[in-house]
């Protein structure tokens, strides 16, 4: 039993980078027992590295924990699990082949081994029964986790978070983690959820992760706000509200020089680029249209999963859709196919650079060519044209500053922002007229992005088109002529963004969030 | 989780993409040295002209075989039907050999046939999305089936002085003309691998599929395209070996499963794709066939050969492995 008034976990000064990138940035706090704690901000603020941290998935690069008063310092999630530390992911960690109960337990088999060989499924039933039945809902632990549907499966998620520690670890005091919980649980299994959370609060603590504020303002009773890798504000929510909240998360100053503005020149007139029309691929996006101009930046927003990127992704013609066409220039309108898309002269540039931007292990020559490969770097017999290759490389290498870069060199052991340029190059090497961004500057340096804002600008003076998607909305804001707010897979909005009046961070974000129900806000997962 | 799983860098420069004697070479060309130096000294008549010549006969085959092969693995999928491919095209070619008698031009249609074969290989697998690995193990048994149902166990001879021409003669002694034929599916592998849009595409499909799609490469044509090459080879050394033996018999193509996946893995292509390529998979096939040759001149039974293949086999990669990431750490 800790003394009273001994905070259940405490942290002092926890630091980490990604590479260049600060993350977390001496962060420092208490949680308290027998509190639920939220922990707020805005994406890449630093909440789910930080719980990582806590629940042993990444190591702080400086900075001390304690647990209970011991100090703490999990080297994996398993270690975390037997001090009684539960976590529900953000992005489910059940396994879909094996039933209920064995997930409920995943991990934990070990308790249950007779003669320390067997396992005791008659005792792991029992277990995991108890559970569900404490948790108050009606799950049959004896089938396949697969019958059940993305919102059942967020509650096992969640039983085996709250209850996992206690039931299982035999916790006496469980901190319990848990990563935007709510975002795809049905409405019959909220009640249900708050029950669990209220469990945990009278033993332990609960850490709280959401985007929805107003839940957060709900469940817990003390609210911890990040904004770039920072601590910037510790509130009690009886004294506070959404709007308050929000201001504290982003409430940064955008210096209009960094995005150029200035040189942001009227587009209205110019000839019509890129016309989405009813694009249609449901749940991920419904019934999207829209307009891109010559020389015009469309800003696309919208919060985690409202469908933004997988609109990217279906305007390029690299998932199908299911109806609706995309027409280019004077093409023809069709249904857009990824080939077609990239011959009439479109760039994407997608949000996953290592596994979907880049081929790390290969040379910065071979990654530019990659896109070229049917016209400019090989010929009908299919020669490829090394010198070539080799030249064009070295000419964008010194075109975007890209440093430490030679044609040969492999992209793995470029920085960030110098690796997003080799993407980029792999498509200024065709001259494209227009580019689909998706988060451009995820993960890029400060000095990279600069870079890229200028480029980016300079390029848009010349009369391409640029569709941009980005969950940063400073980058949103400040880039774009226009805004298009998605929600749930929809057009909500369209905000006007001319140099002279840009919208606040806040009016965005009051458009982003789902303002009466709730229920529906999941579609896009 | 940016920038934690970002390396799989093998050394500072573009490694073994070119030809190039990079540090990765060294193992395999050491153990070359290693392996004629043992049975120079342990068998007298290891490093003669004639055991040399034998050896670059038997090695021919595997080394066609290998080629298209190659390309297939370093997409990062896998072809186990290609001795059957050989056992197959064989069997057929010396049913219309002998029934027509139409010399040197059956190498054609050999290869025809195994392009073929390699088509229905690809198409399952790229447009079906069934794993190579099972698509293949199934067409190894029907096409094993087909080819031993024709033969019927036996060894079916054939005459033809134009195909002897092709496999047994010397044009440049003491090499018989397979082995020339053999040096120059090489040589256009290698640079089929280096120097065609085909052969980047390989690279680039086995190296991140995805990324690959992001930038509009036909992914699936293209792996229709690595299965029809592996066929057309595998069905080209199809003849070549019949040629050479003078008939077609029921072993034909057997111990090529094996071999040729050692030799390719051997060699220094990845299973999982990416790295390595043509140019090295000789080195893992001279590995193979010097120790085949060499164990039998020691009086090595075939048993015992077989658990000395599979030693130097797994030995090899794991070496190659702690040696790359040897060069990680650095």
């Amino acid at each position: 039993m800790p003394e009273i008034g001994m905070p259940l976990l405490k942290i002092s000064n926890v630091t980490k980078h990604f590479g260049p990138t600060i993350v977390l940035d001496r962060v420092t706090f208490e949680i308290p027992a027998n509190k639920v704690i939220g922990l707020v901000g805005e994406n890449g603020a630093g909440k789910s590295t930080l719980l990582n941290i806590l629940s042993g998935e990444l190591r702080q690069d400086a900075g001390k924990m304690w647990l209970r008063g011991q100090h703490y310092q999990p080297s994996n999630y398993h270690e975390a699990c037997q001090v009684g530390v539960g976590r529900a992911f953000q992005e489910q960690a059940l396994i879909l082949n094996v039933p209920v109960y064995e997930n409920l337990l995943l991990g934990q088999e070990s308790k249950f081994l007779r003669a320390g060989l067997v396992l005791d499924r008659k005792a792991m039933l029992a277990a995991a029964k108890q559970m569900v039945h404490a948790a108050g809902i009606d799950i049959d632990v004896n089938r396949l986790t697969r019958y059940y549907d993305f919102s059942n499966r967020q509650a096992i998620e969640v039983i085996r978070a709250c209850l996992g520690p206690v039931f299982l670890s035999k916790a006496e005091h469980p901190l319990v983690l848990l990563d935007e919980p709510t975002s795809a649980l049905a409405k019959e299994h909220e009640l249900a959820f708050f029950g669990l959370v209220d469990q945990v609060k009278r033993k332990g603590a609960v850490v709280f992760v959401s985007h929805r504020i107003s839940e957060v303002l709900d469940i817990c009773d003390l609210i911890y706000v990040l904004k770039d890798g920072q601590l910037v504000a510790t509130v009690e929510s009886a004294e506070t509200n959404e709007a308050e909240l929000h201001s504290l998360m982003v409430g940064r100053a955008r210096a209009s020089d960094y995005y150029h503005e200035t040189q942001q020149d009227k587009a209205q007139q110019n000839p019509v680029l890129l016309e989405v029309k009813s694009l249609h691929a449901p749940p991920a996006y419904t019934d999207v249209s829209l307009t891109v101009r010559a020389g015009e930046i469309l800003g696309i927003g919208g919060l985690l999963g409202s469908g933004k990127s997988a609109l990217a992704k279906g305007i390029m013609g690299l998932e199908p859709s299911h109806s609706g066409t995309v027409r280019f220039c004077q093409h023809e309108a069709r249904k857009p196919e990824i080939r077609r898309s990239i011959r009439q002269g479109i760039a994407y540039v997608p949000a996953e650079r290592m596994t979907e931007g880049l081929i790390g292990q290969f040379p910065l020559a071979w990654n530019i060519s990659m896109a070229s490969g049917h016209d400019l770097f090989s010929n009908a017999l299919g020669r490829w044209f090394l010198r070539k290759e080799d030249a064009v490389a070295a000419h964008h290498i010194e075109a975007l500053s890209i440093k430490s870069g030679t044609p040969r060199v492999v992209c793995d052991r470029l920085s960030g922002g110098n690796q997003q340029k080799v993407v980029l190059s792999r498509w200024l090497c065709r001259s494209p007229k227009l580019f689909v961004f998706d988060n451009p500057t995820r993960g890029v340096d400060v000095g990279a992005k600069e870079e890229i804002y200028r480029l980016v600008r300079s390029l848009t003076r010349n009369g391409m088109g640029v569709l941009l998607i980005t969950d940063e909305l400073l980058e949103l804001i400040g880039l774009s002529h226009r805004i298009i707010i998605m929600r749930s897979g929809r057009v909500a909005a369209e905000v006007p963004a001319p140099a002279e009046a840009k919208p606040s961070e806040h009016d965005l974000l009051a458009l982003m969030l789902p303002s009466s129900n709730p229920t529906n806000q999941h579609a896009g997962h | 989780m940016l920038g934690t799983r970002s390396s799989r860098s093998v050394s500072k420069d573009s490694p073994s993409f070119r030809f190039e004697l990079n540090r990765s070479w060294w193992l395999p060309l050491g153990v070359i040295a290693g392996l004629i130096i043992f049975f120079s000294v342990t068998s007298s008549a290891f490093a003669t002209v004639r055991n040399l010549t034998i050896i670059s006969a038997q090695a021919s085959t595997l080394l066609i075989v290998c080629i298209g092969a190659t390309f297939v693995v370093l997409m990062g999928s896998i072809d186990l039907s290609v001795g059957a491919i050989v056992l197959l095209v064989g069997a057929i070619c010396v049913e219309v050999e002998n029934a027509t008698g139409i010399g040197a031009a059956i190498i054609l249609l050999g290869a025809l046939l195994g392009g073929l074969l390699g088509l229905v290989n690809g198409v399952i697998y790229a447009y079906g999305a069934v794993p190579s690995f099972v698509v293949t193990l199934g067409s190894l048994s029907i096409f094993n089936g087909l080819g031993l149902q024709m033969l019927q166990g036996r060894a079916i001879t054939f005459e033809s002085n134009a195909l002897d021409t092709v496999a047994i003669a010397e044009w440049l002694p003491p090499m018989q003309n397979i082995a020339l034929c053999a040096i120059l599916v090489w040589i256009a592998g290698v640079l089929i691998a280096q120097h065609t849009r085909f052969g980047r595409y390989m690279y680039l499909i086995g190296g991140g599929e995805n990324v690959a799609r992001n930038s509009g490469i036909p992914v699936r044509r293209y792996k229709v395209y690595a299965f029809i090459l592996s066929g057309l080879i595998a069905g080209f050394g199809g003849v070549l070996a019949v040629a050479r033996l003078g008939a077609a018999g029921p072993t034909l193509g057997q111990d090529l499963l094996l071999n040729s996946l050692a030799a390719i893995v051997v060699g220094g292509t990845s299973l999982s794709g990416g790295t390595g390529g043509p140019a090295r998979t000789l080195l893992g096939v001279l590995i193979i066939a010097i120790l085949d040759n060499g164990l039998n001149l020691l009086g090595v039974s075939s048993y015992p050969q077989l658990v000395i293949k599979g030693t130097v086999v797994i030995a090899a990669v794991l070496i190659s492995r702690s040696h790359i990431s040897g060069l990680l750490i650095k």
